[in-house]
């Protein structure tokens, strides 16, 4: 008993192990992994994703894992249920689809994730992946686009001219899934950054951004739609073509295959099919920044994606083929590859008689749509019929035959060189120009009477009485120098005559006047005083007591006249103070000028000997009435 | 090897290189302009017109190279091959030769090649009904500054700011009376004299230096609007006139004919060389 329990013990525990396992395993998402390339180059873009599915619950929380060497871009996930019947058993099935956008960022081969999901709260990882990065450029081309499904052709079906043709009555193809991961190859070269508009939008390329004149420039645009996201409906009237007034252009892609699938991108996180709105060969007209406009179209419906598409403007820059080896004859705009042949028929004709020229010009470019007839005299150009067979030629150029016919009459007799027939032209590719070359021949012309006697109504003479040509350059049209772009001619050629005089006259009145005012400050009140002043300092300071007085009175009423603006000469007794003081003089003051005046011409001429001693002392208080009086001033 | 030594190597290398460059697009005009005279004298005007306009395109300004070409456009017209427009760009070669010109016998000529290329302009005119003047002529101002070249203006312009100068002075400082009035009398003709000269040396140089001149090309200069739209009732300006370029921006083109101002496809205009 003992041994069949632990018997039943050990087996319930094997199948709870077992129904454990199982039921775990029931649980377990089943997780791929898939990269759209094991080998990048440093910059390049790779997309992860991981599609997990489960029965259970719907798988979430995806993370991607470690990510060495990359940057992450984005990240973009799409659950999905579908259910199945089968038998009368009903199963579902959760699928969530996460892509992650990884930048690669330096060299080497770096071990990413492993990705894992949650389903019911439990994480499930997977195995991580390699990725070898190497240098910039160095990545091997991907894999190209394989063969798509009936279900993936292009729903848009675009014309340019029509571009909404069809769009309305196809596109229930948005209702499909999104395509199978592993039919979808994505093509680096029609990634994005980012995605110009939501579910739709429009993107331009030339093929070079600079050319001559007439140079063919290859303009493409595709249309880009997300891959996964649903219907949506075309704003009909907002359909636009792009805007190129400065451009010959000349539709490569016929109406009916516009609109064709190019390949898939991956942008944002999404896969975007990638369709051809429009493919033209350009040719500049003219030189300068010229600008291709943009493509318009619209999206009505959904809302949250509603609004207008345009496709980027593209700016050429064109410039004329160089001047340096430019063939005589040249036309700007003829670029391309060219050749040139002509036949011409009879070889034999009377005199007035025709022959037919029959030119083909063959190559790629615009084929030029005139040809410059070798005129000569006595032969008679009549205007070409021309005929044409140009087009698409290959995927990305435009040329093809252009023929010429023309009617040449020759109304001189003999044997008769036609001259050769030209195109000289510029080849882009070779960056050189070239002369394609279709010699004519030699028609025999015999005489005919008919021609040779003139009729009446013969036409006259054109522009009769030219003088003749000249047969050497006169080499004389040598650019120099003009006097009159100096200004030194014009400062010292012809202004400087009238300028002296000018400074002449001004300097002499100028001369006077400041003569004239040094004069006037030479016998002013002021000058005088200081004048004064000095003489009786001398004066005081020498022995002759009498001169020292005599200097003494005449720096008093020097002063009075400087600074009361009274003349205090020859006034006597108490007149001196009077006119001081009416003067504005304090009375002391003028008293005391009174006095001093007084007492010097006492001293001078008293008859005993004067005391220089005395002196001095006026002449200090001379000084101190003085300043009294500058003072009042 | 000194780094002086290099230099100077160096140096000497691309001297000879622009030379020789120099030397090449010498011998190039030469042999083009060759071409050219040989197709005029046996009868290819064709080739001539090829050749001339090729120098045209390298730059090489001559009045006789643009005499040469008014006469291979010439010579088109008279073998019947007329290329609409000869006309024109023969009264244009005509009128860059006789403004090039240094000599009188080349400037002569080139005048009456061109009075007779207007004249059979003027008759076509008058067979279709329009008016028949081509040559309006210049203003009376620029007649008159053209009367002496700029340079003489100007030396006219230095004399006589001089003798205006001594003549004040002298009629400013002279003491005998015969000799003031003689300053004053001097003074007195200088003074306007300086005042045209100077006047008439600024036009000259304006003119060089901003005075467009084209000559009409196209066969049917219609005048336009700004946007382009013929203005309706505007006679054609003739091929061969002589215009005056007043706005040279955008593909049309504003002109003074005479005293009408108009626009007219710039394609339909050829600018006329300059020396300067």
């Amino acid at each position: 008993m003992k041994r069949w329990g632990a018997a039943w013990v050990a087996f319930a525990a094997a199948w709870l192990c077992l129904f454990g396992a199982v039921a775990r395993a029931q649980h377990a998402p089943q997780m791929r992994i898939q990269l759209d390339a094991d080998t990048v180059g440093v910059g390049d873009v790779v997309h992860v994703r991981v599609s997990a599915s489960s029965s259970e619950a719907m798988p979430d929380d995806a993370r991607l894992g470690a990510t060495p060497g990359f940057s992450v871009r984005g990240q973009q996930a799409f659950p999905q249920t579908s259910f199945v019947s089968m038998n009368g058993v009903q199963s579902t099935t959760y699928t969530l689809q996460v892509t992650w956008s990884l930048v690669a960022e330096r060299p080497g081969t770096f071990h990413i994730g492993g990705p894992s999901v949650s389903v019911g709260g439990v994480r499930y990882p997977s195995k991580p992946v390699a990725i070898t990065v190497v240098a910039a450029g160095k990545a091997p081309q991907r894999a190209q686009q394989p063969q798509m499904p009936p279900g993936m052709q292009n729903p848009f079906n675009m014309s340019p001219f029509d571009p909404w043709k069809g769009f309305l009555q196809q596109f229930d193809p948005m209702d499909r899934a999104p395509p199978p991961e592993e039919q979808v190859a994505i093509d680096p070269k029609l990634s994005q950054v980012a995605p110009r508009g939501a579910m739709y939008f429009l993107h331009a390329t030339v093929d070079k951004t600079s050319a001559a004149v007439g140079e063919q420039v290859l303009f493409t645009i595709y249309a880009y739609r997300d891959a996964e996201a649903g219907r949506f409906q075309a704003d009909q009237d907002a359909g636009r073509e792009p805007d190129v007034p400065d451009f010959v252009k000349h539709p490569l892609v016929a109406d009916e295959k516009l609109g064709q699938v190019v390949g898939y991108a991956a942008i944002g996180g999404h896969v975007w099919e990638v369709t051809l709105a429009m493919k033209w060969a350009l040719f500049p007209l003219h030189a300068g920044d010229l600008t291709i406009g943009p493509m318009h179209m619209g999206v009505a419906r959904p809302a949250s994606a509603a609004g207008p598409r345009t496709s980027e403007s593209i700016v050429v820059h064109v410039a004329e083929p160089p001047i340096a080896g430019r063939p005589p004859g040249y036309t700007v705009g003829d670029v391309g590859r060219y050749s040139l042949s002509a036949e011409v028929k009879p070889r034999e004709i009377e005199e007035g008689g025709a022959v037919g020229v029959h030119v083909e010009v063959l190559g790629s470019g615009n084929v030029p749509s005139a040809i410059t007839t070798p005129a000569r005299a006595g032969i008679e150009w009549l205007p070409a019929e021309t005929h044409d067979d140009v087009g698409p030629k290959g995927q990305d150029d435009f040329g093809g035959k252009r023929t010429f016919d023309f009617v040449v009459r020759v109304h001189r007799p003999g044997t008769v060189d036609l001259g050769d027939m030209v195109l000289p032209y510029w080849n882009p590719i070779e960056k050189r120009y070239a002369v394609a070359r279709a010699p004519l021949g030699a028609v025999h012309v015999t005489p005919s009477a008919a021609a040779a006697t003139p009729g009446q109504d013969a036409p006259a003479e054109l522009l009769p009485g030219m003088p003749p040509p000249r047969d050497a350059l006169a080499r004389s049209a040598v650019p120099h120098a003009h006097w009159d772009d100096t200004p030194a001619f014009w400062l010292a050629g012809v202004g400087v005559w009238p300028l002296a005089f000018g400074f002449a006259v001004a300097g002499r009145a100028v001369g006077r006047r400041a003569m004239g005012a040094w004069h006037r400050k030479r016998t002013s009140p002021a000058a005088d005083l200081r004048e004064r002043l000095a003489e009786a300092t001398m004066a005081c300071d020498k022995a002759d007591a009498r001169n020292a007085d005599a200097a003494i009175a005449r720096a008093l009423e020097a002063a009075s006249v400087a600074h009361a603006g009274v003349n205090i000469r020859g006034a006597v007794g108490s007149e001196v103070a009077d006119r001081l003081a009416r003067a504005g003089v304090a009375r002391a003051t003028a008293e005391s000028v009174a006095d001093l005046l007084r007492e010097c011409e006492a001293a001078r001429f008293a008859p005993d000997e004067a005391d220089i001693t005395h002196a001095r002392s006026r002449w200090d208080r001379a000084r101190g009435a003085i300043r009294g009086m500058e003072a009042r001033v | 090897m000194s780094r002086s030594a290099v230099a100077l190597g160096v140096l000497f290398a691309a001297l000879l290189t622009l030379a020789a460059s120099n030397a090449r697009a010498a011998d190039e005009t030469d042999a083009l302009f060759a071409s050219g005279v040989a197709a005029l004298h046996d009868g290819r005007p064709g080739d001539a017109v090829s050749a001339f306009e090729a120098l045209a395109d390298r730059g090489v300004v001559d009045p006789v190279a643009s005499y040469d070409r008014g006469l291979a456009y010439v010579g088109r017209v008279r073998i019947g091959a007329e290329v609409p427009g000869d006309l024109g760009r023969a009264a244009h070669g005509f009128e860059e030769a006789r403004d090039l010109a240094r000599d009188g016998p080349l400037a002569d000529d080139a005048g009456k090649a061109l009075m007779i290329v207007r004249s059979e302009v003027a008759r076509r005119r008058v067979r279709a009904g329009q008016p028949v003047e081509v040559d309006p002529g210049r203003s009376l101002s620029r007649s008159l500054a053209r009367l002496l070249s700029e340079d003489t203006w100007s030396a006219l312009a230095v004399a006589s700011a001089a003798g205006l100068a001594v003549g004040l002075f002298v009629r400013w400082l002279g003491r005998a009376v015969r000799v003031r009035v003689g300053g004053g009398v001097a003074a007195a003709v200088a003074g306007p004299v300086l005042a045209v000269a100077v006047v008439m040396t600024l036009a000259m140089r304006h003119d060089r230096m901003y005075l467009r001149e084209a000559v009409v090309v196209g066969p049917n200069a219609r005048p336009t609007d700004e946007h382009g739209l013929a203005v309706p009732g505007a006679t054609p300006l003739p091929q061969g006139a002589r215009v005056e370029v007043v706005d040279a921006s955008g593909p049309w083109q504003k002109v003074r004919f005479g005293a009408i101002e108009v626009r007219v496809a710039a394609s339909s205009l050829r600018e006329l060389a300059r020396a300067d």
